[in-house]
């Protein structure tokens, strides 16, 4: 037997729909997530999707001027460098190497972060106080300067810098984590679980974590914009990835030495990793004007 | 009050003896010979290596060795540099300043710029100017600095040839080392051409200021805009705005003090961004700072050099932003302990 209709519709979206309604309202929002997807994608696909092998060095052209100038031409899109390289499979490479490992970062430090954030809200007492103390003063040392003493200890390479920029991140989502449990565990609907004889683990897990989900995927934009742009920097240093390997930083820091004769070798890396942060910012931004407004209509 | 005084002096404290740790351990972290990594110093016969172990007190157990750390660093004998063997001391206190000084050259830019734009466009939100400072402020914190340095010198050293490219002021004025800082040094000088080398001087702190400062203000607007917004819709705002007064009384009496609280904090947090991202401009303009000098002692494996600059810097921003933190609580008795401003 049908159900009695009083309305047309009669269908309530779930909260995460709700973001996703609002997050679709804000066109700019939207055009940042595809630039993010297209990267992503790049990230995936990019041995079938480069024109030319990067590390490929064809001798007759040397510093050729990309496509849209008077002496470029259509087969190399971004022209070539000093050494006969194809600039724009060079630089797919080298973005795949720079989001890829911002990824990595920022899912390990969110695991990280959130797992010892758990903790140390469900602990109290000195043990608490001691690990929100000392994660807060790592918090305030500049990323540079834990990125160099790691690269001094352990050497120059990418992996290290990954491992110092993780470092540098997961203090935030510790302190995030910790200030939201807390503040979660004096709710009433924690309460509830509690009077129900539910464990500190499964109120965690069954009630905190859904709560919690949006903001981690808040802060986890902004960690990946600082990570993309740590990760180009030390780069950039020659800390991070080195020769062989291809990183959008690297590539910047190898033309400098052609800057007077091909600007675009500059330009070209640089608005790479630009346009890459904007993207995350930009839906970082739609994501959080979309969660605060979700429930206003 | 006290409490709180007594609280934040226990975190100084015990923060600082952790970095003070961690700065001991490092040499034994680092690759190479221990004694170098402490000292500096490359020992070449036995004799020299023995007195060098009596000096750095390596015989004897380990809380020895930090106090004689410790002393060594209270009396600013802090090892030579193992690339330049100068006195880590006088490289330092050298350096430092002119880090300082563009951090402060930037801090000063975004404070006066960007407060006063992110109010602006917090009171007249949802309009055209509103939105084009928003765009603004999203497009200028996702620059990479040093590809801002390097877009700005392309430009204006290379291309228009308006600005000098590297370096803090011309080397053929002699200003004599004071306090590190340019400006106050030239000043103190009192050379002939002072005007000159003032002139001089500003012309080369505008790109490496201008290159750090877009991306904090860039982030201060935002911030700024984001607090006067949601001071602007509390209840109090409504009541005043009841007793029919004006926009500006409201914002002069009523929404300027409470915005800025919540803002202070979260330009506390910005400092650490800053310097980093004034070391790597550094190392572009070739200005003559700590961030430079540190990235030289990378290249070099200069470990006491490391292990030295970071402590300095490390100690210095942790000061500050305790310090920063503590003001703000002292300001805003209402806050939770636990509680941080939202972004």
């Amino acid at each position: 037997m049908p159900r009695f209709d009083l309305y047309q519709e009669e269908y309530h979206p779930s909260p995460l729909q709700n973001v996703w309604i609002e997050f679709k309202r804000s066109h700019l929002a939207v055009v940042g997530l595809i630039f993010i997807v297209i990267f992503l994608l790049i990230t995936i696909f990019v041995p079938i999707l480069a024109p030319y092998n990067p590390d490929l060095q064809n001798t007759n052209t040397l510093l050729l001027p990309p496509a849209w100038e008077a002496n470029g031409t259509i087969s190399h899109l971004f022209g070539t460098d000093a050494l006969g390289r194809d600039v724009f499979s060079r630089l797919l490479y080298g973005a795949r190497v720079t989001f890829g490992s911002s990824l990595t970062i920022v899912f390990v430090a969110v695991l990280m972060g959130v797992g010892v954030g758990a903790i140390a809200g469900l602990l109290s007492g000195v043990r608490s106080s001691i690990v929100n103390h000392l994660f807060d003063s790592i918090m305030s040392i500049p990323t540079l300067l834990i990125a160099i003493v790691v690269v001094a200890i352990m050497g120059t390479g990418l992996y290290n810098t990954m491992f110092a920029i993780t470092l540098a991140l997961i203090p935030q989502f510790i302190h995030q984590t910790r200030s939201f449990v807390k503040a979660e565990l004096s709710k009433n609907y924690v309460l509830l679980d509690k009077l129900d004889g539910a464990s500190s683990v499964r109120i965690f897990f069954t009630s905190i974590i859904p709560s919690m989900f949006e903001l981690i995927v808040v802060q986890a934009t902004i960690a990946l914009s600082i990570a993309i742009l740590d990760i180009s920097a030390l780069g950039f240093l020659s800390l991070g990835a080195q020769n062989p390997r291809i990183e959008l930083g690297q590539i910047l820091s190898q033309s400098l030495e052609t800057a007077y004769v091909a600007p675009w070798l500059i330009a070209l890396p640089g608005l790479f990793i630009f346009m890459m942060v904007l993207a995350v910012n930009i839906v970082g931004e739609g994501l959080r004007s979309a969660l605060r407004n979700r429930f206003n209509h | 009050m006290i409490k709180l005084f007594i609280r934040y002096i226990n975190l100084m404290v015990l923060t600082i003896f952790a970095l003070l740790v961690l700065s001991f351990i490092l040499p034994f972290l680092f690759p190479g010979d221990l004694l170098t990594n402490i000292s500096g110093i490359t020992p070449e016969t036995a004799e020299q290596r023995k007195v060098l172990e009596q000096a750095f007190m390596l015989n004897e157990n380990i809380f020895a060795q930090f106090q004689m750390y410790i002393e060594n660093l209270l009396s600013g004998n802090w090892g030579v540099s193992s690339s330049s063997q100068i006195s880590l001391f006088e490289e330092i206190s050298s350096a430092f300043p002119a880090t300082l000084e563009l951090v402060f050259y930037a801090l000063l830019v975004a404070t006066f710029v960007g407060i006063p734009v992110g109010f602006l466009a917090g009171l007249r939100h949802h309009n055209l100017a509103d939105f084009s400072v928003v765009t603004f402020s999203i497009v200028g914190y996702s620059f990479p600095v040093f590809w801002l340095a390097l877009v700005f010198i392309t430009l204006f050293c290379l291309q228009l040839e308006w600005l000098p490219i590297s370096g803090r002021i011309d080397l053929l004025f002699e200003i004599e080392h004071v306090t590190g800082f340019i400006f106050i040094d030239i000043f103190l000088s009192g050379l002939e051409e002072s005007k000159a080398a003032f002139k001089d001087a500003v012309r080369h702190a505008i790109l490496p200021t201008l290159s750090i400062s877009i991306v904090t203000t860039a982030l201060f607007v935002r911030f700024t805009r984001r607090s006067i917004m949601d001071v602007m819709e509390k209840g109090y705002i409504v009541a005043a705005k009841s007793r029919g007064f004006t926009q500006w009384q409201i914002f002069r009496k009523h929404s300027f003090k409470n915005a800025l609280v919540p803002i202070l904090p979260i330009l506390a947090l910005q400092i650490s961004t800053l310097f980093t991202n004034a070391m790597i401009v550094e190392t572009i303009f070739s200005w003559p700072g700590i961030g430079n000098w540190l990235i030289q002692a990378i290249y070099q494996q200069d470990y006491p050099a490391i292990r030295a600059g970071m402590l300095v810097v490390a100690l210095f921003v942790l000061t500050l932003t305790i310090t920063i933190e503590f003001i703000t609580r002292a300001i805003d008795t209402t806050k939770d302990e636990t509680a941080r401003a939202a972004v």
